[in-house]
């Protein structure tokens, strides 16, 4: 076969389909003139959807984090160092993750669709996966969940059962967040271990959009 | 809100465009339904961007781009490849024209579109362009690779269409 019977063959069957008259633009032009029409188009956008889920989280987050602080605050006292320290930590955990949740709905605003095919689909599904980068965030804290029912006198009464099991979990759970801090990424997204921690159904736009980042990065790079 | 002329220029616009979106949106989704939706997202995008035109690019260029990015995006909400291709089997076929060359021209252009809704999304604008004679340095503007990328992978996605279209062409052009 050779390339012009290829392009033949398209030609010929584009123009049995647009003889067929399938579609009349025309009238969707004019349906497009009036603004309710807009903003319910607007509303169905799938980027919308995203943009307010993260308004959601951002509100939660907030709360969360005025209501650590409010902990913190009544609790300033040496017996409660540990508690302070560790709410204190998570506070600032949750603080950088609402302030890439708003920096996400800023992004969202500016995805443009005239950009070229590779910038704006990398954009769109960075957007989609830019939760996970919120939960590596997250994970962050995990190790102090591991410390803030420690106290001075705790310590004091049971220094062994302290070091030999509180200690040794805590310093598991800064290894394990610190390991999945660093591998949490959609180069790994084929990876066993990320399967099995993502497999759940809310996962699945992120897990797709994670391949579909790797298919990019593929179809980019020069073929010989 | 867009002033009268405004409204116009616009109507002119997707006038002019009718068949970049049609064939666009043939490329995506073959299913009546799903077509109508892809087409009307298409030209609310345009609409959308249509004051911030960059006079940089051909205009084909930021129109093919627009509507090749909604186009992917739409397809990548899920829509189920395999129903399409069945809903484009059964809407084409009926188009009337009953001659045996006929038959064969579109029974050859449903495999040829079905082969192409095989390739992956990124795969179909590239060979889609290039069907639709741009040159390999629109295309590359269009897709965001350079011009010897577009050259690379036109020749692979021919060869692998002709390949599967030569087996069906010994098979007889069965769908």
């Amino acid at each position: 076969m050779e390339d012009i019977e290829l392009k033949n063959i398209w030609h010929e069957y584009d123009k049995k389909i647009e003889e067929a008259k399938i579609l009349n633009l025309q009238s969707w032009v004019v349906n497009l003139q009036t603004f309710e029409h807009l903003q319910s188009q607007k509303a169905k956008s799938k980027l919308n959807a995203l943009s307010t889920w993260k308004k959601w989280m951002i509100f939660m987050g907030i709360i969360w984090i005025a209501f650590l602080i409010f902990l913190i605050f009544n609790s300033l006292e040496f017996s409660k160092i540990f508690f302070v320290t560790s709410a204190g930590a998570i506070a600032i955990f949750n603080i950088i993750a609402v302030a890439m949740y708003i920096k996400h709905t800023i992004l969202i605003n500016e995805i443009d669709n005239s950009e070229s095919l590779i910038e704006t689909q990398k954009k769109l599904a960075a957007l989609q996966t830019s939760t996970l980068k919120v939960v590596r965030i997250l994970f962050l804290q995990s190790p102090f969940y591991t410390t803030f029912w420690w106290s001075p006198q705790m310590i004091a009464a049971d220094p062994v059962a302290f070091w030999l099991i509180s200690v040794p979990v805590t310093v598991f759970f800064i290894f394990l967040s610190g390991w999945l801090y660093k591998n949490i990424s959609y180069k790994n997204a084929h990876k066993k271990w990320f399967k099995i921690l993502f497999s759940s159904k809310e996962w699945t736009s992120v897990t797709k959009a994670m391949k579909y980042l790797n298919e990019i990065d593929e179809f980019k790079k020069e073929m010989q | 809100m867009y002033t009268q002329q405004e409204n116009d220029r616009f109507l002119k616009l997707i006038n002019e465009n009718t068949g970049i979106i049609i064939k666009i949106c043939n490329s995506y989704c073959y299913n009546e339904s799903d077509r109508k939706d892809l087409a009307q997202e298409i030209i609310f995008q345009l609409w959308k961007s249509n004051n911030n035109f960059n006079s940089d690019f051909k205009f084909s260029t930021w129109m093919y781009r627009i509507a090749l990015n909604v186009a992917i995006s739409f397809y990548r909400k899920g829509k189920k490849k395999l129903d399409s291709i069945t809903a484009l089997t059964e809407a084409h076929i009926n188009i009337e024209d009953n001659t045996a060359d006929a038959a064969d021209t579109e029974e050859r252009g449903i495999l040829l579109q079905r082969q192409i809704a095989d390739l992956e999304e990124l795969d179909r604008a590239v060979i889609l362009l290039y069907f639709e004679e741009k040159s390999y340095k629109e295309i590359a503007e269009i897709i965001g690779i350079t011009e010897t990328n577009v050259g690379t992978k036109v020749s692979r996605i021919k060869e692998k269409l002709k390949q599967k279209l030569n087996n069906q062409k010994l098979t007889g052009w069965k769908i």
